[in-house]
């Protein structure tokens, strides 16, 4: 039968053992963290905006590498899903964004504490995290439409700034959210131009409408109305 | 009781009983708003509410460990605490370190670290406190007629809390290395150093309520801790799949956190095999219940749920989501809460000199705080796949998703109002004990705190296990 001594050497030396390797284990990640976080793109600005997510307890709500709170989305890969401008004008005024949705504080950041916000999501955004987040595998079997088998449905065709700020909001093939009426065949429902008047001022075109301003370039606008004015229901084409 | 100075327990166990409370109103108000209901946001937002919530359970804790090695140790070490004084100035500080922290965070004074929320400045004065609070346990100790394996694991991990609080403060720009010493702190604190604390409760318990011999309850709790260290070190691993630290950590962190639910099998079993063999009756049948329940929930919700989410393959889609929270709650309240409330019910009839703890309330506590915490982790449960499935592997906008999971929010709600109910039975047990006016029972060689009709002190009533 087990001596007490016999246990308690068990302990101590199990103890010792493991933490040797973790401290070893330690000291090796830690060399290796700068390549893989590419920590030579730290720069001031970044730094600054850590700071900036430290102080606001972002992660009182959001995750950051799967870190924090689960009442807001993780925000890991937010720079490449919904770019810059969207997230500065999201950080400009929250409720504007997702009107009648869950809150987001109002922080009233200047705009050079949103740059580095924002470049701090583009450093964070950059990381060699091991293959997280994964992406959706089932996301195939759960969009039904015909269309989205079609290689331009499953968005090649689609404008970047489309699949990066518009789908927040508005579904299309039944991808996308829930906010905004789905835009499926949309180019049916409304006059030739309408969609640059709508995107440039929406509360212009429908005064009270929850659509907001968004911050679009020349280029940008252009490509999305030559984009929408293309979505026709298959039949009427 | 044997001990003038165990009394300033007491305050502690008050202090737990307070911050508790005020715990589950916070839990409260985030609950109605993942429901939707997001009504105090202008006061209130969710992550002041958030860093409330996790901190009180941080202080109520640690106060109720601070609590019971006051009241263990004189026993133990069979001596009065070294500085009585310094313990009720080290109680008075830190009630007021964690006053000032919770009205801060309502503030915006804090570092937006999860669970290390508190802001530096304070950090610094938790250190001190808690190092004031050491020292003295450790002189107890050494200055004391015995030094047994309860105390000196006990003394063990409380120190090594104290001093793992500290990679926590390491400065650093990159968000990575960030979270990598965070989990230094919050990962080696609840699956390494508190399970000391907790080994060294739970045999204390165990020795004092069913009368088992002491060789034999500490052999078998170097078994365990030694079991806890193994696998719970490198078990940190599991905090460092995804966080941009190399691959390697994925298989490391993998094998060693599968085997972390041995620590807490070897918890449970340990408790409940000493407490089906141990010879003596205790009368205080609520402590042992609360001891007995806090190794088996405490292996259902750390041991178990922490094993299946922090397999690499599920944790790459369960990680950062609801799912998290219910193995938090359920691992926090068996391992750590419930063996607060254990010391509690055992010492409070001991401090005030009125044993009430066979009451009703005493016994309608115990099981309705656990049916609604069981009913909490369900509701959790069911939200965190549910938002696992469609938000990870569908590919649906998180807020869609939200709102898909709001009603498994209101049974979360309802499961909470039932643990409410319990936790509030247990608080009015504890207020109806009233003061630390109990009388010092037996001098030297007579007959310890123990219930008059038993023979003698805890060692000399052992009964051999074989």
């Amino acid at each position: 039968m087990l001596s007490k001594s016999a246990a308690r050497a068990f302990f101590v030396g199990g103890t010792a053992l493991c933490s040797l390797a973790f401290i070893g284990l330690t000291v090796d990640t830690i060399g290796r963290i700068p390549a893989q976080t590419h920590e030579e793109n730290l720069t001031p600005a970044v730094i600054r905006g850590k700071n900036l997510w430290d102080e606001s307890n972002c992660m009182g709500c959001h995750t950051l590498l799967g870190e924090g709170a689960y009442y807001a989305p993780e925000l890991t890969r937010v720079y490449e899903r919904r770019g810059p401008e969207f997230i500065a004008a999201m950080l400009r005024d929250p409720a504007a964004m997702y009107p009648g949705a869950r809150r987001m504080e109002q922080y009233d950041f200047t705009d050079e504490e949103i740059a580095d916000l924002v470049a701090f999501l583009a450093w964070v955004n950059e990381m060699d995290l091991n293959g997280f987040p994964a992406p959706p595998t089932l996301a195939s079997a759960a969009a039904p439409s015909a269309s989205s088998t079609s290689p331009v449905a499953s968005g090649a065709g689609r404008p970047r700034v489309f699949e990066q700020m518009c789908v927040a909001c508005h579904a299309i093939d039944g991808r996308g959210g829930s906010v905004g009426p789905a835009l499926d065949g949309v180019a049916d429902r409304v006059e030739p131009d309408f969609f640059e008047r709508w995107l440039r001022d929406p509360a212009a075109v429908r005064p009270g409408t929850a659509m907001p301003r968004l911050p679009l370039s020349d280029a940008q606008l252009a490509e999305l109305v030559a984009f929408l004015s293309q979505q026709h229901t298959e039949g009427a084409e | 009781m044997k001990y003038e100075s165990q009394r300033v327990a007491w305050y502690f166990f008050a202090t737990c009983m307070l911050l508790f409370s005020l715990q589950i109103v916070y839990g409260f108000i985030m609950g109605f708003a993942h429901a939707g209901h997001d009504v105090l946001h202008e006061w209130i937002p969710f992550h002041t509410a958030r860093a409330t919530h996790t901190n009180l359970l941080v202080m109520w804790l640690l106060a109720g460990f601070m609590g019971a090695a006051y009241f263990i140790v004189p026993e133990e070490a069979d001596r009065e605490l070294y500085w009585p004084k310094l313990a009720y100035v080290q109680w008075a500080a830190l009630v007021i370190v964690g006053v000032t922290a919770v009205i801060g965070f309502h503030f915006g004074w804090w570092e937006g670290r999860k669970f290390l929320e508190i802001p530096r400045p304070l950090d610094y004065l938790v250190v001190v406190d808690v190092l004031a609070f050491v020292i003295n346990i450790g002189m107890t100790i050494w200055k004391g007629r015995r030094v047994t394996t309860t105390s000196s694991v006990l003394f063990f991990g409380l120190l090594m809390a104290a001093v793992l609080y500290l990679p926590g403060m390491i400065p650093t720009d990159n968000q990575t290395m960030d979270s990598y010493w965070r989990w230094w702190v919050v990962h080696l604190w609840v699956e390494g150093v508190w399970e000391l604390i907790m080994g060294g409760i739970l045999s204390y318990l165990l020795i004092k309520l069913t009368g088992m011999d002491r060789e034999i309850v500490e052999k078998w709790l170097y078994v365990i801790v030694g079991l806890t260290f193994l696998s719970g070190i490198l078990g940190t691993g599991h905090h460092y799949y995804f966080i941009g630290t190399p691959r390697y950590w994925l298989m490391i962190g993998g094998i060693f956190s599968a085997l972390e639910p041995l620590a807490f099998l070897g918890m449970a079993m340990y408790a409940i095999t000493i407490a089906r063999r141990g010879g003596r009756q205790h009368p205080n049948r609520t402590a042992l219940a609360w001891t007995v329940g806090c190794g088996v929930i405490s292996f259902v919700g750390a041991g178990f749920l922490g094993f299946a989410h922090t397999i690499p393959q599920v944790n790459l889609y369960t990680h950062g989501t609801l799912v998290t929270a219910m193995h938090g709650h359920m691992a926090f309240w068996g391992a750590y809460a419930m063996l607060v409330l254990a010391i509690i019910a055992y010492a409070t009839p001991a401090l005030t000199g009125r044993r009430l703890h066979d009451r009703p309330a005493a016994t309608f506590a115990f099981w309705t705080s656990n049916i609604g915490m069981i009913a909490m982790t369900l509701a959790l449960a069911v939200a965190g796949v549910t938002q696992v499935v469609l938000e990870r592997r569908v590919g649906m906008e998180f807020l869609d998703v939200q709102r898909e999971i709001e009603m498994h929010f209101w049974g979360l709600i309802m499961a909470a109002a039932l643990f409410t109910l319990g936790i509030g039975a247990y608080i009015w047990n504890f207020v109806q004990h009233g003061w630390p006016k109990g009388e010092l029972e037996g001098g030297e060689g007579q007959p310890r705190q123990e219930i008059a009709k038993q023979p003698a002190s805890d060692d000399a009533a052992a009964v051999p296990a074989e």
